[in-house]
């Protein structure tokens, strides 16, 4: 296991109206927002809200996370398509990004950058206004424990389209890595697309290299495994003894995901949950034998974390 | 946690054809195998088939319950050799036990496990002093359970448990005790016993119905005990491919399941010879109008294969051990000439190798009763 620096960010909402909304904002509890530049004379002086300006064009452009059935095509895998930025960001961790997420997306980007670690501005519309606001104000009262991600995979990024996709599979199939810009001996497994175990000529079936990439590392080896649902990813930062998962369902607008079985590799003694927007915190069948941790969460509905020490 | 866990890397397979290569298996469990209890059970190789034309009125397509009470009494007492329903039951429960009734509502409302044969088996429970609320009908899915609604039809206070109110949903299940492997790269890769079974059943009566299976050929005591109490197990299909032929014994063969269930009743009053588990079309509905008993699950599947490959012979259709890539056709099983899945009807012997039973029919004691 490995462990890669990170700095706890709050996402941002964009916002393209002008000044007059401002008791709009307040309501809400937005006390910070990012503008375009050609807005930002007209925000200047307005009090009780911080106002950053930031030019979409300058920034890396995020897609709304979400699943998207895709039934009426073929594919390697009868999982559900689940878009979703995590390789984006881990490509680009210090990359600034613009979302444009519309409705019930605009929670989940925001959660997904905040788990992260990313600067983003996410720019919705009025479906998605109230639940970015109540997520951005959840994502405040989480303690900026500025932990370290918890990873065992080291990944050779050429920086190529088809790297990227076989980051999003990894990220989607949650097989936890980072970049690297050689093989990392504190790794268990470093992945180098175009080698001879992961070449360019598979490429085109990224979901055959993450399988791969799983079968190379292990499942006993594996930082984390989710039972019972394939829209949920998760993202594992720690340090000590210490470590916090944080558990993003991309179905949420279809639902919760009920009854999630998680095994965190490691044992640790304490288990403490807190949900978004769900008072459903109790892990329920804790155990921790044959050196990992188990237990269930019965319900997630956009975002959830779990804190764990040993 | 007292966890035994063991690699289970697939007993030496049985001559029918199948491919190379078993998927490898891992039962997470921390119960024991009860010496002499469960699979095979009291009375290995033995089954009691007991028919009565009178059990449906094919016309109405309706069930006799007194006939049905009448047979299943007949049909208790051959398998034990007791002389009376009291001592029958006897054998196998005690007023101390609580029990789980295992049926088949996967092809409800039309082909399911009666509701006629289900009250009786609980009126016997009671009679040996069980309290209702002792009893539970349970199966994987609610919404099924709801279709074929046992409530209104069964002595009052006795429980209904489906393990999923919400179809995915892993809250009903055991949590440590479970079967792990992976089939096709799924994510998934645990199918978790229901949970009352581990934790509140001490004895599980399997109420299967005797039907074709287009994936596992036939489903009877095996597919219905397996596939019926684990979650996550329609993984084991895909495209052309199932993998019900080693499957479903392992699971049949997880404790504590195989050790509390400690009897099969049969319900063959309808059957399917085609697109089972579902009745996709009324003609592949027919009226065997039986009950088949006995605690060996195998012998009694071995004699259900015979049932349906009969059926099948005698309206035309290819046999169940027909694994040719010109029968396949992706869709509903609407053409008895073809099938989604490459059936396999093996599942039945290699379960025996697993100890669950006796296939040689050399070795099966058949009594036959007509009433």
């Amino acid at each position: 296991m490995s462990v890669l620096l990170a700095v706890l960010l709050l996402p941002s909402l964009f916002w393209d109206q002008g000044p007059d909304s401002a008791g709009k904002l307040r309501q809400a509890g937005i006390q910070a927002i990012a503008v375009a530049p050609a807005n930002a004379a007209a925000w200047k002086g307005t009090t009780g809200i911080s106002v950053a300006v930031e030019d979409p064009n300058q920034l890396t452009k995020a897609a709304p996370p979400r699943v998207t059935m895709r039934g009426n095509e073929a594919s390697a895998t009868r999982a559900p398509w689940v878009d979703s930025n995590g390789w984006r960001y881990l490509r680009q961790p210090d990359g600034h990004f613009y979302c444009d997420a519309p409705g019930a997306s605009a929670a989940l980007a925001a959660a997904e950058a905040f788990a992260y670690g990313v600067h983003a501005a996410i720019h919705t519309d009025n479906a998605g206004f109230e639940p970015l606001a109540k997520m951005l104000a959840f994502l405040q009262t989480i303690k900026d424990e500025n932990w370290p991600s918890l990873v065992n995979i080291g990944f050779l990024d050429d920086g190529s389209a088809e790297s990227g996709e076989f980051m999003n599979l990894l990220v989607r199939r949650n097989l936890l890595f980072r970049v690297v810009k050689q093989p990392d001996s504190k790794m268990d497994l470093n992945v180098a697309p175009g080698s001879a175990e992961y070449p360019k000529t598979e490429a085109a079936n990224p979901s055959l290299l993450a399988a791969k990439v799983r079968a190379n590392l292990t499942d006993e080896k594996r930082l984390l495994r989710i039972y019972g649902s394939e829209v949920v990813v998760g993202r594992l930062v720690g340090k000590g003894s210490a470590a916090r998962l944080y558990l993003i369902n991309y179905g949420a607008s279809r639902g919760p995901a009920r009854g999630l079985r998680i095994r965190v590799l490691g044992t640790f003694n304490k288990q403490e949950a807190a949900q978004f927007d769900s008072t459903e915190t109790r892990l329920q069948d804790v155990s921790t034998d044959a050196g990992a941790t188990e237990f269930t969460l019965p319900e997630l509905k956009t975002f959830g974390m779990i804190n764990l020490a040993r | 946690m007292n966890r035994r866990d063991f690699l289970q890397l697939g007993a030496a397979a049985p001559l029918l054809a199948h491919p190379a290569g078993l998927p490898k298996y891992r039962v997470v469990t921390r119960f024991e195998h009860v010496a002499g209890s469960g699979f095979p059970g009291l009375y290995p190789g033995k089954a009691v088939r007991v028919r009565s034309e009178r059990a449906v009125d094919t016309a109405a397509n309706r069930v006799d319950a007194s006939v049905v009470k009448t047979m299943l009494s007949r049909g208790m007492c051959e398998l034990t050799g007791a002389s009376n329903d009291r001592d029958a039951w006897s054998h196998f429960i005690s007023s101390s036990d609580v029990v789980g009734i295992k049926v088949n509502c996967s092809g409800g409302p039309e082909i399911n496990s009666n509701p006629e044969l289900v009250s009786a088996i609980i009126d016997n429970l009671m009679a040996l002093g069980v309290p209702a609320d002792h009893i539970c009908i349970y199966d994987r899915f609610e919404n099924q359970l709801r279709i074929v609604n046992f409530g209104p039809k069964v002595a009052a206070g006795v429980k209904i448990f489906g393990a999923e109110n919400q179809r995915g949903s892993i809250l009903g299940y055991d949590p440590n005790t479970f079967v792990e492997v992976n089939f096709f790269g799924e994510e998934d890769t645990r199918s978790n016993l229901i949970r009352p079974v581990s934790e509140k059943f001490t004895k599980v009566i399997n109420v299967p119905t005797m039907k074709e299976h287009r994936a596992s050929g036939v489903t009877g005591c095996l597919k219905n005990i397996a596939y019926g109490d684990f979650s996550n197990v329609a993984r084991s299909h895909q495209r052309e491919k199932s993998n019900t032929y080693s499957f479903i014994g392992t699971l049949a063969s997880v404790e504590p399941l195989r050790s509390r269930t400690v009897l099969n009743i049969m319900d063959g009053l309808r059957s399917l010879w085609q697109g089972g588990p579902f009745l996709q079309s009324p003609r592949f509905l027919f009226f065997p109008k039986q009950l088949v008993l006995g605690t060996d699950p195998v012998a009694l599947d071995r004699l259900l294969l015979d049932m349906i490959e009969d059926k099948r012979k005698q309206e035309g259709a290819p046999s169940l051990f027909d694994r040719s890539e010109s029968r396949l056709k992706r869709g509903p099983e609407l053409d008895p000439q073809y099938n989604s899945f490459i059936r396999e009807p093996g599942h039945i012997e290699y379960a025996s190798t697993l100890g669950l039973g006796i296939f040689d029919k050399a070795r099966i004691t058949e009594k036959a009763i007509e009433l």
